[in-house]
């Protein structure tokens, strides 16, 4: 289980190389620009209950400014006063990559452990799964993208059990059947 | 911890000594003692602004806990119209958790509100229980002993969120079904719920009470106009482990703002301090009443005596 | 039974010895002095019992049912409304009426009215029977109904008021159980066990009246458990003990004056002379003390809505119904039971009696079921569950009439005391 995961962090680290590689140059050179990271990426840290996600960076890029997801960390600048505060955004962070800042098990004994640090600013980071939804289901409903689950990622067939559905449906289960009254008497 | 200890033990010695008719000397030794929880009780903070109704959380819940199969799949999103005496869909006996939608005017997209047990510091169960069925742990979880439940059903009527749950089909084995926290698969371990494990959202944020709590503060402070500036549980029913966050008024999701903002024990002590005054002055006011009234028949029996003698 | 009491001078039994020197023998006594065919041709001459007969053929089915099948299969108990009518109506409704035990115990051992003696005896009984049916409405409603005693020994819960509803209920049955023992010694002919409750009656009395003072006002302080479930102007956290307390003061005076009333309706041959001749005395005395207690009543229901601050609520419908409650079940009756006792009618104290007795459950079902949840929605009792009610408050009339008809309750025993 545990050696499962460090599997998919070191993959889904692997699938940021191309990110990872921008960062040995020298951090004093400004601004990275989206052409710089691979035009797709596969995101598969999850991919337990869901297939890994394709992630078209390329599009996005074209779409949005790196500050929207990357927050301070690409040199571009940021938009959120917040950020700004301490993170001027003109300098690139030593990395740009998600899962750097966002812990894949947020809620491990290192996690709270850090809750616990009310002099840390970001005591309420979220955790890798919370960092990828929020950002891009929070976007997709306000340009409305796409926010259905299965709309980015497919269910593997261990979600379909988790969820009862598909093979695993409940017997006799009409979809969209769902009873406007039901439970007891 | 200690404080906490002493002010439910004692109520307990309290009663225990009624009913060996002792004399309770400090009646008024605890009160107004305030009450705070264990210090490192876990907690969780809900976000109505994060949550997008996937219902990930009840499908895991139902796994964990090994509960019966739902009849609807946990991603068919019709279940959210189901509603039942007009109410939208609870808790009972095949599930812990559920999430429902609300619309609510003004917000461009519905609400969701997950409910659960929220694992009052004070509670309520707990407190009415007659034999004892129920603990708060030091992790925070209040879980149930199903093996000295008598069915009375009390918990459920004192539970001010409705949560316990009775499994009324069964002659034979009936008990409460309820949200435990995960307590005996994971927060013994110190390892969040499997809820929260899998909210995509992270719409749960699993740590200490405490932290949760600034947590939650932090959230409203750093984005002014997102939240309502409460946190409902911070106060509610004497603070619960389960918080909620809302961008709405939080009795548009659906959450009862009639609920005290203190323990309900507050409701009872009251009741229960006459105790042992009743048990004390009664006795000698009525057999004083008794001597009273009957005096004249003890003079009359007095004076036969004296006439006999001479 | 008048037919066989004007028949045969040796009946209805008043003595240990028949006229003819010799002794009843306990089945004689129990076959009330009439052969099993007479016995018969009585029992079923009534249409009373016929129709206890029907409500048992329908009834005891169901209570099968319920022990077979779960609560489910009987009742419409939901997670909302984890309480029904078994505890709405059999425990909330039968332990007020019942108040008549320790309220005449108290009147007649501590007061030392012994003008109210004749009834003593009735009221006793009527306490005794309401509690351990109270218990049985208990039995079938819980869950478990098998671990009864888990909250008297193996898991304790002190702090809760259920704890201590059960703990008094048990020991004040017990009590109630001793006080009527002499009535049941004097009827078996065992003399040495009359003697000895006898010494220990102020004791016992005093104990009633304890045990009684706190479970009927544990039971109002049951519902301070759910402060924002009940409507307001049926809860107040302060006051809700005392109002279930004072009411249940006329609520078993009331229960007193209206089996009284069926006592001397239909039980003419049981009763004796002294029971007969100075029964409307005692229930115009009994009238005055429900008024006492009524007024009392109305005036701390009338403070709690001004300590709650609850005026606005009197105008709407839940306000409205709650004026009709309070009108109909206390207020009405209040100037009856006043200006019968002033005019000396027993009559219109009676009919007082019977509505305040009503009225008393009418208050505590508001209370347990209609005005509890009323933000969500209401819940109408599944008949099956309205019919074991019914059944068990037959079984609760049977047992009554039962005793009535043999132990001197309403009647001196004329044989050695």
């Amino acid at each position: 289980m545990q050696t499962g995961k460090r599997i998919t962090q070191t993959a889904w680290t692997l699938g940021f190389l191309g990110l990872g590689i921008t960062l040995l140059a020298p951090a004093n050179v400004p601004a990275m620009s989206g052409e710089d990271a691979p035009e797709v990426i596969e995101i598969d840290s999850l991919s337990k209950l869901y297939g890994p996600v394709t992630f078209d960076h390329g599009a996005h890029v074209a779409m949005a400014t790196c500050a929207d997801c990357h927050h301070h960390t690409t040199g571009t600048g940021t938009a959120d006063p917040s950020c700004a505060r301490c993170h001027d955004g003109k300098e690139e962070a030593e990395s740009v990559s998600c899962s750097d800042c966002h812990a894949a098990e947020p809620f491990n004994d290192e996690g709270l452990k850090r809750m616990e640090n009310h002099e840390l600013f970001h005591m309420d980071k979220p955790g890798l799964k919370g960092a990828y939804h929020l950002n891009c289901i929070t976007c997709h409903q306000e340009i409305g993208g796409a926010t259905g689950c299965q709309d980015c990622h497919t269910m593997t067939e261990a979600g379909e059990k988790r969820f009862n559905t598909g093979k695993h449906a409940p017997e006799g289960y009409t979809p969209g059947a769902a009873h406007q009254d039901s439970g007891k008497h | 911890m200690n404080k906490q200890l002493s002010r439910r033990g004692f109520i307990k010695g309290g009663l225990a000594g009624t009913v060996a008719a002792t004399v309770l000397k400090d009646t008024n030794a605890d009160a107004g003692h305030h009450f705070e929880a264990y210090p490192n009780a876990m907690g969780v903070i809900v976000d109505l602004t994060r949550c997008v109704g996937c219902r990930s959380c009840e499908a895991a819940c139902n796994k964990e806990q090994e509960l019966p199969a739902q009849p609807e799949p946990f991603d068919d999103f019709n279940v959210f119209d189901q509603r039942l005496h007009g109410q939208r869909r609870r808790t009972d006996e095949t599930r812990y958790t559920v999430v429902n939608r609300y619309e609510v005017p003004g917000q461009d997209h519905p609400l969701f509100r997950k409910q659960q047990c929220n694992h009052c510091n004070e509670p309520a169960c707990l407190t009415s229980c007659f034999v004892n069925a129920y603990t708060k742990t030091p992790e925070g979880a209040v879980i149930y002993n199903s093996k000295v439940c008598v069915g009375c059903r009390t918990c459920m009527i004192a539970c001010p969120f409705y949560v316990p749950t009775f499994k009324y089909s069964s002659a034979f084995k009936p008990k409460i079904m309820k949200c435990v926290f995960c307590y005996d698969t994971r927060l013994k371990e110190g390892k969040p719920p499997a809820c929260v494990e899998a909210c995509p959202q992270e719409a749960l944020t699993f740590g200490k009470r405490d932290d949760m709590l600034d947590v939650g503060h932090q959230r409203i402070r750093m984005n002014p106009g997102k939240y309502v500036e409460h946190i409902y549980g911070e106060h509610e029913a004497g603070g619960t482990s389960w918080m909620y966050l809302s961008p709405v008024p939080f009795d548009k999701v659906g959450l009862d703002t009639d609920v005290p903002q203190e323990p309900i024990l507050n409701y009872v002590t009251g009741f229960l301090a006459i105790v042992p005054m009743v048990l004390t002055i009664w006795p000698a006011l009525f057999t004083g009443f008794h001597l009273l009234a009957t005096r004249k028949d003890r003079i009359e029996e007095l004076e036969n005596d004296d006439k006999q003698e001479a | 039974m008048k037919k066989f009491s004007t028949s045969n001078p040796a009946i209805p039994i008043v003595d240990l010895v028949k006229p003819d020197g010799s002794s009843w023998t306990l089945k004689e006594k129990l076959w009330l002095g009439l052969t099993p065919q007479q016995y018969k041709e009585q029992f079923f001459r009534n249409w009373i019992n016929w129709m206890m007969v029907g409500i048992f053929a329908i009834g005891i089915p169901i209570i099968i049912q319920r022990y077979i099948f779960g609560l489910e299969a009987v009742t419409h108990a939901s997670n909302d409304y984890p309480w029904g009518l078994f505890l709405g109506f059999g425990l909330f409704g039968m332990v007020p009426l019942s108040a008549s035990g320790f309220m005449l115990g108290t009147t007649v051992e501590i007061f030392g009215r012994k003008d109210f003696l004749p009834i003593e005896r009735l009221a006793l009984l009527n306490g005794l029977l309401g509690y351990f049916f109270a218990v049985l409405f208990l039995e079938v409603d819980l869950g478990m109904p098998w671990r009864l005693p888990y909250p008297m020994f193996i898991s304790l819960g002190p702090a809760a008021v259920l704890f201590l509803v059960a703990w008094h209920v048990a020991t004040y049955l017990s009590v109630q159980i001793a006080e009527l023992v002499p009535a049941f010694c004097e009827w078996y002919g065992w003399l040495k066990g009359k003697r000895w409750i006898k010494s220990i009656v102020l004791g016992l009395t005093v104990s009633g009246i304890i045990l009684s003072t706190l479970h009927q006002g544990a039971l109002g302080a049951l519902f301070n458990y759910a402060p924002a479930k009940i409507h307001p102007l049926w809860i107040s956290a302060e006051f809700q003990w005392i109002h279930f307390f004072c009411s249940s003061i006329f609520a078993g005076l009331s229960m007193v004056i209206v089996s009284s009333t069926l006592v001397i309706w239909t039980m003419q041959w049981r009763v004796d002379d002294r029971f007969r001749d100075s029964l409307d005395r005692i229930t115009l005395g009994l009238g005055k003390g429900c008024s006492y207690a009524m007024i009392t009543y109305l005036v701390i229901k009338i403070i709690a809505i001004a300590h709650d601050q609850e005026w606005a609520y009197l105008l709407t419908g839940w306000g409205q119904y709650y004026l009709l409650e309070l009108g109909v079940a206390v207020v009405l009756p209040m100037f009856m039971f006043a200006i019968g006792v002033k005019n000396h009618w027993v009559g219109i104290v009676r009919i007082a009696a019977l509505i305040s007795a009503v009225g008393i459950i009418w208050n505590r079902l508001n209370t347990s079921m209609i005005a509890y949840n009323w933000k969500l929605y209401p819940e109408i009792p599944h008949w099956k569950e309205v019919w074991i009610c019914i059944t068990l408050y037959s079984l609760y009339f049977l047992t009554y009439r039962f005793i009535l008809y043999r132990l001197p309750i309403v009647y001196e025993w004329k044989g050695e005391k």
